[in-house]
């Protein structure tokens, strides 16, 4: 009964979102001018201007102009690129595959480096070791992920000649991007990872299994990680807009042929049926994921989904 | 008065850079850093040799003073023959500006949301909320390229745009740092003294929240110009002729292969700006609030 409960409500809050995200598209084309002019380019014949305008129920009063929008986004219907005539999902959906695999990767080497990092120096603490962890950590935060991607091609690409600096032909190309993503969000999760693990190692618990005589690494595996877990999981899912925003800027400094590239130069075009999609198609992502993260808490720490909405 | 003499204010310690926990050597160097930028900032008029447009086709791409170059230009000179170390000083400008000017309207735009949705509740509170978890739940990033691709680029949208960078954080904050106050005995004290609310949140409520507050900018600060300079970087915030440090970033990565140095000095500034800003509020955070100190021990 609570977890069906728990579950409509964040499926009703996620909904909300998009509707908002829809809603913000809606606004922000209009008030910024005639859709029209704006959705198509300046040289169209006046007669397909009215047929489109008409085609759009763009003649119609506003809230009915609404409900037509929204139910169009619902089926897709985004308009065209102004850059090749088709449907504006289609061209954005075939990049879908090369950000994936971008951001997979990215995150992979995120938690891989960030969780290492962040449990070493919990157990280290105070040491050289920690003060490592956290260094990198400060430095991940501070570190402007177009600057670090530039080190990188000036580094590996320009002075060792190692590996590629731009496009997506080869697995090869996949690494310099890959790792410039996963660094800069890695100090993050390092730094929460170490003060979650601290907490637990406190706990009395730990003292117990301890007192039991439990190896080190059976007392970190199966008692202080999945109780650190929780916080972790909740910034993971928090990094993704951040993982979002930074393959943006990754993909377009390396000439990675994914979403975020195709976003910078729709902007910088004013594709605009192109940046529509690609933003509704980013709020249904951070909707889904965050879906999962509120139910993988649930899964984590049953109490959470039994808990009444707590205040402030 | 007595009421007022009764209220848990905190001290403002949090400017004591004498006592118990003096700083270290690293920070001093941070603030120093910071001390600096914010000269640069101020004085640019007066520090830069040239003019930032000022092009000299005659002295293209010359490497810095300390590589063999042409002592006139200290950093050397870009593509078009401009002096990089001006273009430095007022991109320096420019980007400190932005986040501060910045800072200032999320701040703001926050705070007042935030005393808004508690002051009212209802369906004020519930509205903001539900903005509040919208703005959380979607990258910032992407509705700024959103609505500077829908109504073009110009400086005052774009100090807006990225000014409401982090509003919705100040906004949850205030909200319930000002319900507690609410619950709180001098909040009520006051109130059955018959006086203005506005006149409680403001000078007493305001006065009690602000240090948290005051963290929160510094935490937001060194990521307002991370997204100022992102955006600026990708060529879609701050426009030519004007220069920002993402946009010397930025127009420096076609020359990267030869004359490194038209673009990396502009990386650096945006780099240890940031690092010192992180690493000082950490220390601010430590000194501001001693039961941190005491949880960690």
């Amino acid at each position: 009964m609570m977890r069906l409960q728990f579950i409509l409500t964040k499926l009703l809050r996620g909904l909300l979102t998009l509707l908002l995200a829809v809603t913000f598209v809606f606004i922000v084309l209009r008030v910024s001018g005639d859709p029209v002019s704006m959705m198509l380019p300046d040289d169209t014949p006046p007669a397909i201007v009215a047929e489109y305008r008409a085609a759009w129920g763009l003649d119609r009063p506003l809230p009915e102009q609404y409900v037509r929008f929204i139910w169009s986004a619902v089926h897709g219907d985004l308009g065209y690129s102004f850059r090749d005539d088709r449907p504006a999902l289609t061209v954005v959906l075939e990049r879908v595959p090369m950000t994936l695999l971008l951001g997979v990767c990215g995150f992979i080497i995120t938690v891989v480096i960030g969780l290492l990092a962040g449990i070493a120096a919990a157990l280290k603490r105070g040491t050289s070791v920690d003060h490592a962890a956290m260094a990198f950590s400060i430095f991940g935060h501070s570190m402007p992920n177009f600057f670090l991607a530039i080190l990188m091609i000036l580094l590996f690409s320009m002075t060792w000649r190692l590996l590629p600096s731009s496009g997506g032909a080869t697995w090869w190309h996949l690494i310099l991007p890959a790792v410039t993503l996963g660094i800069i969000n890695a100090g993050t999760v390092a730094r929460f990872t170490r003060s979650s693990m601290l907490e637990v190692l406190h706990q009395p618990y730990m003292r117990t299994a301890r007192a039991k005589g439990l190896r080190l690494t059976r007392r970190v595996m199966s008692h202080a990680i999945p109780n650190a877990a929780i916080p972790v999981v909740t910034v993971l899912g928090l990094r993704l807009g951040g993982l979002i925003a930074g393959a943006v800027v990754v993909e377009t400094v390396f000439a990675w042929p994914g979403i975020g590239l195709m976003l910078v130069n729709a902007v910088g075009q004013r594709d605009l049926p192109v940046v529509q999609t690609i933003v509704l198609l980013v709020a249904l992502t951070m909707v889904i994921t965050n879906f999962i993260v509120d139910l993988t808490y649930g899964w984590l720490d049953p109490r959470i989904e039994n808990r009444p909405n707590k205040e402030g | 008065m007595a009421i007022e003499q009764s209220a848990p204010a905190a001290r403002p310690h949090w400017l004591n850079l004498r006592g118990a926990g003096r700083p270290r050597l690293l920070i001093m160097l941070c603030i120093a850093w910071l001390v600096l930028v914010l000269m640069v900032a101020i004085g640019a008029d007066y520090l830069a040799p040239f003019a930032y447009t000022e092009q000299s086709l005659l002295n293209r791409l010359k490497p810095p003073a300390f590589l063999g170059g042409n002592p006139k230009y200290l950093l050397g000179t870009d593509g078009l023959g401009r002096d990089v170390l001006s273009r430095l000083i007022y991109a320096t400008r420019m980007s400190v500006l932005i986040a501060i000017v910045g800072s200032m309207i999320g701040a703001t735009v926050g705070t007042l949301l935030g005393f808004l949705a508690a002051h009212f509740r209802g369906i004020i509170e519930d509205v903001v909320m539900v903005f509040v978890d919208f703005q959380a739940s979607m990258p910032f990033f992407i509705i700024a390229l959103a609505v500077l691709a829908f109504f073009g680029n110009n400086f005052e949208l774009f100090l807006v745009v990225v000014g409401l960078y982090g509003w919705e954080v100040y906004a949850r904050l205030t909200r319930s740092l000002v319900l507690q106050a609410n619950g709180q005995g001098y909040a009520f004290a006051i109130r059955t003294l018959g006086v203005h609310p506005v006149r409680i949140y403001a000078r007493h409520i305001l006065p009690n929240i602000m240090s948290v507050l005051i963290v929160q900018v510094t935490l937001n600060f060194p990521e307002l110009i991370l997204i100022e300079t992102s955006l600026s970087f990708l060529g879609l915030g701050i426009q030519p002729p004007q220069t920002s440090l993402g946009l010397m970033l930025g127009e420096g990565r076609n020359y990267l292969a030869t004359v490194w140095w038209t673009g990396i000095p502009a990386g650096l500034v945006i780099f240890l700006t940031t690092l010192s800003i992180s690493l000082v509020g950490d220390w601010l955070r430590d000194k501001l609030d001693p039961t941190l100190k005491i949880a960690e021990a």
